[in-house]
């Protein structure tokens, strides 16, 4: 007697061979959407096969009873190794406890079948009811789809339940979805760009896809109390790119399933290198390498993320009402030219977009207030982008908005959504080799465009940070007097990982000096940022070294030059390491950072009187007799003698020019030139050495109402003095009245050549100054070092800051006889830091000298 | 099996990496590490502020290695991390039971 074959083999046999006919297609065709709604069909016709033999002999039978889809197999997208969720769902009563055994075979067969089911029984009420504890569930019933049963308990559920507790619930839900996907943004460090993303649970991935349907579902449900057509939910120039990630996505999974043969949807190195060969998701005729597939991943990953992020910050029930009500203040950032609304930014004016500096205007507004960029308005962006490109912003004109966008507290957000809408590689050309680019390095976690945002984004960060290390850094960042040079340095540091060269270092540096030439930049600035660059490694492999040793301090400080350099290089090597994963900057490597930091920048300090030889052949020598060839002994006699802090610190034009004022000396002993930079005004002197010099030139200054902020002074060996003072001016004197600067400078020479009454002035100046209290109270305090230089004695001078500061303490030197040979000069906020090389008749100041002088600076600055 | 760690002057790593390589070391761990025998701290003083580094940044590389291979592993350290002053650090060896791949369960010294 022929035995009637066992349905279960026959269903596994049915699966097996099918699932290896869709695995053949997909690996023929690279097709992810067919393979995963070629599974979900062999799923259903499974599914209704056990329905049939187990549960009913009619499909849409018994009554009160379905069987339904939910989750990604109710939206028919079963990856190979995806869970199945299925609902049971009956209308209550005696039905659920009749259909118990039956179910439980139906649901054995398909663990049989080793699918891996999660299966749920409810009644029709029971979801109907909210169940704050699983929202998932109702987030899944979004999904549903009928399988087989009783088809009007199933549209009772899909016309009337879901609908109500959509609308009913929508705040409870969209507020749980916001939650679930801020803890899964975190996990992946809130970054599409990593450089082994997870293609479902990343930002970017498909999770987010289905985030921006559900809450663009959410939305039209409220709005209509019923089903919106799919069609609509999203507007139509955005369709289309949408879904065309959605498929690209579905193919890189399906790929990942296949071959890790389980739910694993991390694209590791290895993983790429043969998605990239099987051409998923790209033309087939194509070649490509693996980093350029991953740069069409990250395309669509980005859009994908963008709209989903968007959508949910638009969606008025995802925030708090504390958020809503801190929105509702920055609404008040509203202008002429842009509505705040909900944080997002709208144009007053779609046609100013005519305006070719108002998109750049747009983003600085956006780095400067922390808002986004609305959907409206990033639609119009890109609409207009191709005109912009026609005709873009260059030139000092482009730098001035870069600088503002740089150095505003947001900078790294308002950079990410240029580069995002392609405008930033639309300015600087030399950002689009780094575009997404995966350069294989075991440490570090982001692309290297996004890697460098990254960096930005920790600079910008120490300021609001509480960490003991952070703190010391930014006080560092306060200091720094060009941030906007030290933030293009990080923009450009790592352009050249996208050239093909053996060292990205150098490379980066040929691009940025097109970059730097192109935006116009001051030739110094240029220096700067290229210095920044070029040695943006330097500190890293110093810290392979023993950092305490003198050699390793005394060759860092040589690379570095000036204090300012150090600063900014120290910032630059922390913001880089910390970006290149968030556990990269150990608690080791930032005190090593640090401990080398304040090592060179203290052997700077006490360095700072070793002499030039003018019969040295070093390189900066060399250089300037080049620019100089006419020059000969006058330019020997000139340096000889100065310290070598004057050379590193000083430009070589500057040299050339303080050179050419000294030799008119004989025409005027007091030659003044007085310039005004970006920050401040400069005071340039070139005198022969006096008691008293350094006093008056002050003096003269706090007379006039300006504020030191930094000052030099060194002399040579035949006694001629450079100093240069950079001031502020407080009562805009020169600013407002040019014919000022010719009777500022006349004032300062008579001051300087005893023909003018200082004491007076500054009595008048006192006079007039109102008694405002400090915000900050700074301690006096004097170190003496006798043992940092073989010729002079260091005294180096901490102080509340105040009109008048430096003319009483240069004026206390003077009456105790001191003479200052080399003086650097800063101030920090409310601190005076002033550093002075001082001696006395020829040689150091003696034991009881310097506790003589220390007791009469202490008096002298504790009077008002 | 000889579990060989060994502490030495940052500078140093590089060196010794490359030494170990050069007699057949495959793997090691290396760790950043804090520490101080003779050598005490360090202070600097900055901006009229009092910096001290009590603990001394170190490396410390560990490895286990087969027990005929622990000596030659001990002088190729030395020859690569010496430089005579204090500060040098130090090496310390242990006896390990058992090494087990967890890739395919090889044991012993097979599994190094």
């Amino acid at each position: 007697m022929a035995t009637k074959p066992n349905p279960g083999s026959e269903l596994r046999d049915l699966y097996a061979s099918e699932s290896v006919r869709l695995r053949q297609d997909f690996l023929r065709t690279g097709d992810g959407p067919a393979a995963v709604f070629g599974r979900t069909s062999l799923v259903d016709s499974i599914a209704s096969r056990l329905w049939l033999e187990l549960i009913s002999p009619e499909m849409e039978g018994p009554r009160d009873f379905a069987v339904v889809a939910l989750g990604g197999y109710g939206r028919r997208w079963l990856f190979p190794y995806s869970d199945i969720d299925i609902l049971f769902l009956h209308a209550g009563g005696a039905m659920e406890r009749g259909l118990k055994d039956r179910i439980a075979r139906f649901s054995q067969q398909l663990w049989d079948l080793r699918l891996k089911l999660s299966p749920a029984t409810r009644t029709l009420a029971e979801c109907e009811k909210f169940d704050p504890n699983n929202v998932e569930f109702a987030i899944s019933l979004l999904d549903c789809r009928y399988l087989a049963g009783d088809r009007e308990l199933f549209a009772r559920l899909h016309d009337q339940v879901i609908p109500k507790l959509v609308s009913r619930e929508s705040r409870s839900i969209v507020q749980r979805l916001t939650d679930l996907t801020r803890a899964r943004y975190n996990k992946f460090g809130n970054s599409v760009f990593h450089l082994e993303p997870n293609v479902k649970d990343g930002p970017g991935g498909l999770r987010d896809y289905n985030l921006a349907y559900w809450l663009a579902l959410i939305a039209a449900m409220e709005e209509s109390s019923g089903w919106p057509n799919d069609k609509e939910l999203l507007p139509p120039w955005l369709r289309e790119r949408f879904d065309a990630a959605r498929d690209f996505l579905m193919s890189v999974r399906c790929f990942l399933h296949f071959r890790h043969g389980r739910d694993d949807n991390a694209l590791a190195w290895a993983a790429q290198d043969e998605v990239a060969e099987e051409k998923i998701g790209a033309p087939r005729a194509a070649s490509l390498t693996a980093s350029e597939w991953m740069r069409i991943y990250y395309g669509h990953a980005r859009l994908v993320h963008r709209v989903a992020a968007q959508l949910l910050e638009e969606f008025p029930a995802a925030r708090p009402s504390l958020y809503r009500q801190f929105q509702n203040l920055r609404s008040r950032l509203s202008n002429a030219e842009f509505a705040v609304v909900d944080g997002r930014i709208f144009l007053q004016r779609e046609e100013a977009l005519q305006d070719r500096d108002l998109p750049l205007r747009m983003f600085r507004f956006m780095a400067r207030h922390g808002l986004s960029l609305s959907s409206a308005t990033e639609h119009q962006m890109e609409e207009v982008l191709p005109s912009l490109a026609a005709a873009p912003p260059k030139g000092a004109e482009l730098w001035h908005y870069l600088q503002e966008i740089l150095v505003a507290p947001h900078a790294a957000e308002a950079l990410r959504a240029m580069h995002s809408l392609r405008l930033l590689t639309l300015l600087l050309p030399e950002f689009q080799g780094i575009d997404s680019l995966v350069i294989r390095d075991y440490s570090h976690r982001f692309t290297v465009d996004e890697h460098t945002f990254v960096a930005i984004e920790n600079l910008h960060a120490l300021r609001k940070s509480q960490s003991k290390w952070d703190q010391r850094y930014a006080e560092l960042l306060d200091e720094v007097e060009q941030p906007d040079l030290l933030y293009l340095a990080l923009l450009l540091h790592d352009t050249g990982k996208g050239a093909k060269s053996d060292s990205h270092v150098t490379a980066s540096v040929e691009i940025a000096e097109g970059c730097l030439a192109r935006l116009d930049l001051d030739a110094p600035d240029r220096e700067t940022v290229l210095f920044l660059i070029a040695r943006h490694l330097d500190l890293s492999a110093a810290l392979r070294r023993d950092i305490f040793a003198p050699e390793t301090i005394c060759m860092v400080a040589d690379k570095m030059g000036t204090p300012e350099r150090l600063k900014m290089l120290c910032l630059l090597t922390y913001a880089d390491i910390k970006a290149v994963n968030p556990e990269a900057l150990t608690p080791w490597k930032a005190e090593n950072i640090w401990q080398l930091y304040i090592g060179t920048a203290n052997y700077l300090m006490k360095s700072a009187d070793e002499r030039v030889r003018a019969d040295a052949d070093d390189e900066v020598m060399t250089h300037l007799r080049t620019l100089t060839p006419a020059a000969g002994k006058k330019l020997d006699s000139f340096l000889n003698g100065l310290p070598r802090r004057y050379l590193r610190t000083q430009a070589a034009s500057d040299v050339i020019r303080h050179m050419d004022l000294a030799s008119r000396l004989g025409e005027d002993p007091v030659q003044l030139e007085l310039t005004r930079g970006r920050h401040w005004y400069e005071l340039t002197l070139v005198t022969m050495d006096r008691p008293f010099l350094f006093a008056r030139m002050a003096g003269a200054l706090a007379a006039w109402g300006m504020n030191i902020v930094k000052a030099a002074a060194f002399s040579n060996g035949a006694g001629v003095v450079v100093d240069t003072f950079f001031f502020t001016d407080r009562f805009r004197t020169l600013e407002l009245n040019l014919p000022e600067w010719e009777r500022f400078k006349a004032s300062v020479h008579d001051v300087l050549l005893d023909k003018a009454d200082l004491e007076r002035m500054l009595r008048d100046r006192l006079r007039s100054e109102k008694n405002v209290a400090p915000k900050v109270n700074v301690d006096t305090r004097i170190e003496i070092d006798d043992s940092s230089s073989l010729q002079s004695t260091l005294v180096e001078v901490i102080a509340q800051d105040r009109p008048g500061l430096l003319y009483r303490i240069s004026s206390q030197f003077a009456r105790e006889n001191c003479n200052i040979e080399i003086a650097l000069i800063e101030t920090e906020g409310q601190m005076a830091i002033d550093a002075f090389y001082l001696t006395s008749g020829g040689t150091k100041l003696t034991p009881e000298h310097q506790e003589r002088l220390r007791a009469a600076l202490l008096a002298e600055l504790a009077g008002k | 099996m000889t579990k060989v760690e060994a502490v030495i002057q940052t500078s140093k790593l590089d060196a010794v990496k490359d030494a170990l390589h050069e007699i057949g070391v495959e793997g090691m761990t290396v760790l950043e590490a804090r520490g101080h025998g003779r050598q005490k701290g360090h202070t600097e003083f900055y901006r009229g502020r009092e910096y001290t580094v009590d603990l001394i940044p170190k490396i410390k590389i560990e490895m286990v290695v087969a027990d005929e291979m622990a000596e030659k592993v001990v002088q190729t350290v030395v020859a690569a991390a010496r430089t005579g002053k204090i500060g040098d650090g130090k090496i310390f060896l242990s006896k390990v039971d058992d090494a087990i791949r967890i890739r395919n369960d090889e044991r012993g010294d097979s599994a190094l």
